[in-house]
């Protein structure tokens, strides 16, 4: 089976990866810094993007470049911050529709990628400073997204889970940054931090749609001719291992429902092949609207309205996190583990395994349908440094067996449980 | 059966539109070189519909909030074990949802369409429940309801409708309360099944890699001729007016979260679908990120994060929404206001409106591109007894005088309201 993407190196360090389809009517296109999650520089990174995105030497004016934006059939251009195990993505992607469907002829490849080139590379940097209105008013995002993670009491739980479970680990920390750091940010740090993410970091250019990639990489391999680079090489993380005892934490807060995540270590991972077992395995487990979780913790007990399970391959650790009532917490956190201990000793069925492949397949072509959903399967793929399509994941995943599906629950160790609970007066008022 | 191609030149794509012999809508949209297929079985009820009258009832008949919503839970169970027991088989991954005015059960699927096409069409044409069934389905519910309760986007939204309508039951929450979902038992569950699960009130639409023919033989085998639907719904009138400018509610959040809304006047079902599209590139001209307003904003440091605007429309009611987060949410709202009356005043500029045409009809060819977008927009279309081709259409034709009608009648200062959530 042929692997569809190409990738070239269009300067020091610098890749332009693509892959056409012609069924759809879009073209996307995002530019991905990527590098290695350090506490001292996470912050002043983190704002980066977005002071770009407000505008460059030529784009000046925020108005004018998204009535620029409006013109090209309303492209959306987007900063962002990623996180993929011990990594920092840094973000920049513009959408499109092709030129096909442009009423005026636009060449909408080489408009788009030439406004991404120039939004990247053409800052508006004066003096070593950044604009200062912008940065200062990013600066106060950057603050209120530090700050809005208690916003969503659900993947907070999560991130606190993670906190206390990789406390000193570098995936645990946080891709936006802190607080403290963010207060500090000026023009010169942040202009500093763009300089020397362009000349060090490993740049991924991704390119995904129904148009011709060619003159976007043109574009891109010239922009970058002008650019001085000493890329340094990322250095791949290795998943910890589970020692000492289980961590056990209870906070509270003004919440109704309950939270309770428990996060593991899944240990031995030492190939693709096994990576996938342990994906297969963790589905069966809770990540199907039929997987043991939800058959018995939500279905069969009615303990909660949410309970699932997540794998994450770059940092070798599943969290189980879950919606319940305080009283019925503790319940659900013994059956959790119970219907992972019955996993390990084998007690599933033969069609478990068969409806977690076919589930399983669903996904992965449901991936080849979205550009997005491409955008970050490729990625995952050159930075995990393994080279499957889709398409083939599925073949690999037809071959694991039931020993292995085993094996991979076997490979799972708890580490850390953390509920997130309402204050003790309110549960009271509600009795 | 009435079979009909609608083609549309513009995007040189078509699809088929079958009136089938049970009294079903089937909307088909096969997408050449797409692997999935997304399927989606709904039928025109949802949370408002609270009080109905059928052909039998004397008189209207109202029911608790949130039936339709705990229809929808239950309807995945069978005698034989539940729906996504089935459709694991298949490898489909199936959801549904209630919303204002329908309820859809969905699939997305790779291999085994045809399997999961029949699974789809049986579950929801044959309900099954029992009154121990029911009653257990009080706790996930229950905890779906305190899930949302502590979700400070969805109660920021909630309180604006509760402060922008007297009556309409848009203001009340889909699922219900813990209060109203207690006095739902297994006989209104089937009285209101019967009632609404009837195939001339649904639709079936499906966009992506199948074969009409599949659906077709699926429902000569499955669906059964349907009675003749006649239900009346009890619209009461709405007062222009809103109930209250302001509210707040203090929950655990960073930065306070709001939501504006104006509220316009109720034009019937098939106008207030149109007049959405045309209230939203409003929203764009007025507050969108090439306006003054906008600049100002984010200058002046009030809305870091951006707003977004969208119109919400129904059978009864049209209300436009501004949201987003500010240090200062009563500031953002009377530049918001300021900024509609000041258009109002000077009139939409012609450079302007021309660009957000433009913008808005990219916007509207993304809904073609994935088999999800098209099956919901075809659905969502269907319903307002517009053609899904017609939206594109509406936003090249439309012009700056329909723009500035609505402007007057769905933007008024006076029908608005703030919501806050804050800490």
């Amino acid at each position: 089976m042929s692997y569809p993407l190409v990738r070239e190196r269009i300067a020091d360090g610098v890749y332009f990866s693509s892959i056409t389809d012609r069924k759809f009517k879009h073209n996307r296109m995002s530019v991905n810094l990527v590098v290695k999650l350090d506490r001292e520089k996470v912050t002043d990174r983190a704002v980066v993007p977005f002071i770009l995105r407000q505008g460059s030497k030529n784009w000046s004016d925020f108005t004018a470049l998204n009535k620029k934006l409006c013109e090209l059939y309303g492209a959306s251009l987007d900063a962002g911050i990623d996180k993929l195990g011990e990594y920092q993505i840094i973000a920049l992607g513009v959408i499109g529709v092709d030129s096909r469907f442009a009423l005026e002829q636009e060449d909408m490849v080489r408009e788009c990628a030439a406004l991404l080139a120039d939004i990247l590379l053409e800052p508006d940097i004066t003096n070593g400073k950044f604009n200062e209105k912008n940065t200062e008013l990013e600066k106060q995002y950057l603050l209120e997204t530090i700050d809005s993670e208690i916003n969503d009491k659900r993947s907070y739980a999560m991130m606190r889970c993670k906190d206390i479970m990789c406390g000193d680990e570098s995936c645990s920390i946080k891709k936006y940054g802190y607080r403290e750091d963010a207060l500090r940010i000026t023009p010169q740090s942040a202009a500093q931090a763009y300089r020397e993410l362009m000349r060090t970091v490993q740049i991924e250019i991704m390119f995904e749609g129904c148009g011709d990639p060619q003159p976007a990489c043109e574009i891109f391999r010239e922009q970058f001719s002008k650019i001085e680079r000493q890329p340094e090489t990322l250095v791949r993380c290795v998943p910890k291992q589970q020692h000492g005892p289980i961590r056990e934490t209870v906070e509270r807060m003004d919440v109704k429902q309950g939270k309770l995540v428990m996060g593991f270590r899944v240990e031995g991972m030492n190939s693709y092949e096994q990576m996938n077992a342990e994906r297969l395995a963790v589905a069966l487990f809770g990540g199907t609207g039929n997987s043991l979780l939800f058959k018995n913790v939500r279905e069969k007990l009615s303990l909660c309205y949410y309970c699932a399970a997540r794998y994450d391959r770059h940092t070798g650790i599943m969290m189980v996190d879950s919606g319940v009532e305080a009283e019925n917490a503790e319940k659900a956190r013994d059956e959790i583990l119970h219907q992972l201990r019955l996993m390990q000793q084998g007690e599933f069925e033969e069609k478990d395994i068969e409806e977690t492949k076919l589930f399983f397949k669903t996904a992965l072509k449901a991936t080849t349908d979205s550009l997005g959903a491409m955008d970050s399967w490729y990625l995952a793929q050159i930075l995990g440094e393994s080279r499957v399509s889709p398409d083939e994941e599925i073949e690999l995943s037809n071959r694991v067996s039931r020993e292995d599906m085993i094996a991979a629950a076997n490979a799972i160790k708890l580490d850390t449980v953390y509920m997130l609970m309402p204050n003790e007066e309110q549960e009271k008022e509600g009795e | 059966m009435k079979q009909e191609i609608v083609r549309d030149e513009r995007l040189g794509e078509e699809y088929l539109r079958v009136e089938h012999p049970s009294g079903l809508t089937m909307l088909l949209y096969p997408m050449k070189g797409f692997s999935t297929s997304f399927a989606m079985f709904s039928t025109k009820y949802g949370s408002t519909d609270t009080c109905f009258k059928t052909a039998e009832d004397e008189d209207f008949v109202s029911v608790p909030a949130g039936v339709a919503h705990y229809l929808e839970h239950k309807m995945f169970e069978s005698e034989d074990g539940d729906a996504f027991e089935r459709y694991a088989k298949t490898g489909a991954s199936a959801n549904a949802f209630t919303s204002f005015d329908k309820t859809s059960y969905l699939f997305a699927g790779s291999d085994q369409f045809r399997q999961s096409i029949e699974i789809l069409l049986d579950f929801v044409t044959d309900p099954y429940f029992t009154p121990e069934t029911v009653e257990k389905e009080q706790g996930i519910i229950s905890q779906e309801i305190r899930m949302y309760d502590d979700d400070p986007g969805w109660r920021v939204m909630f309180n604006l409708l509760e402060s922008l309508y007297q009556n309409n039951s848009v203001k009340i929450d889909i699922a219900g309360t813990t209060e109203s979902i207690a006095k739902i038992d297994a006989p209104l569950l089937y009285r209101c099944y019967h009632t609404f699960y009837n195939l001339n009130n649904m639709l079936l639409t499906v966009a992506g890699n199948f074969e009409p023919s599949e659906v077709l033989e699926a429902a000569d085998r499955i669906l059964k001729k349907a009675e003749p639907f006649s239900v009346e719904r009890k619209t009461v009138p709405e007062p222009l007016d809103v109930v209250r400018k302001r509210v707040v509610q203090h929950l655990p959040v960073a930065t306070p979260m709001f939501y504006i809304g104006f509220k316009g006047p109720d034009h019937g079902e098939r106008d207030n679908f149109c007049n959405m599209i045309l209230d939203e590139m409003i929203l764009d001209l007025v507050t969108g990120e090439t306006t003054e307003l906008y600049k100002g904003l984010y200058e002046d440091g009030l809305i870091s994060g951006g707003i977004a605007g969208e119109t919400m429309t129904g059978r009864d009611y049209l209300c436009s929404m501004i949201s987003g987060e500010s240090k200062d949410p009563d500031q953002v709202y009377e530049r918001i206001c300021a900024a509609f009356d000041r258009a109002k005043q000077d009139g939409i500029d012609k450079e302007e409106f021309a660009r957000v045409k433009k913008s808005t009809y990219g916007r509207y060819l993304g809904l073609f591109s994935k088999p999800e977008s098209i099956a919901s927009a075809m659905t969502n279309c269907y319903f307002a007894g517009v053609d899904v081709y017609e939206l594109v259409e509406l936003v090249a034709n439309c012009t700056q005088e329909q723009l500035e009608e609505r402007l007057r009648e769905d933007f008024d200062s006076e029908r608005s309201s703030l919501s806050i959530v804050m800490a």
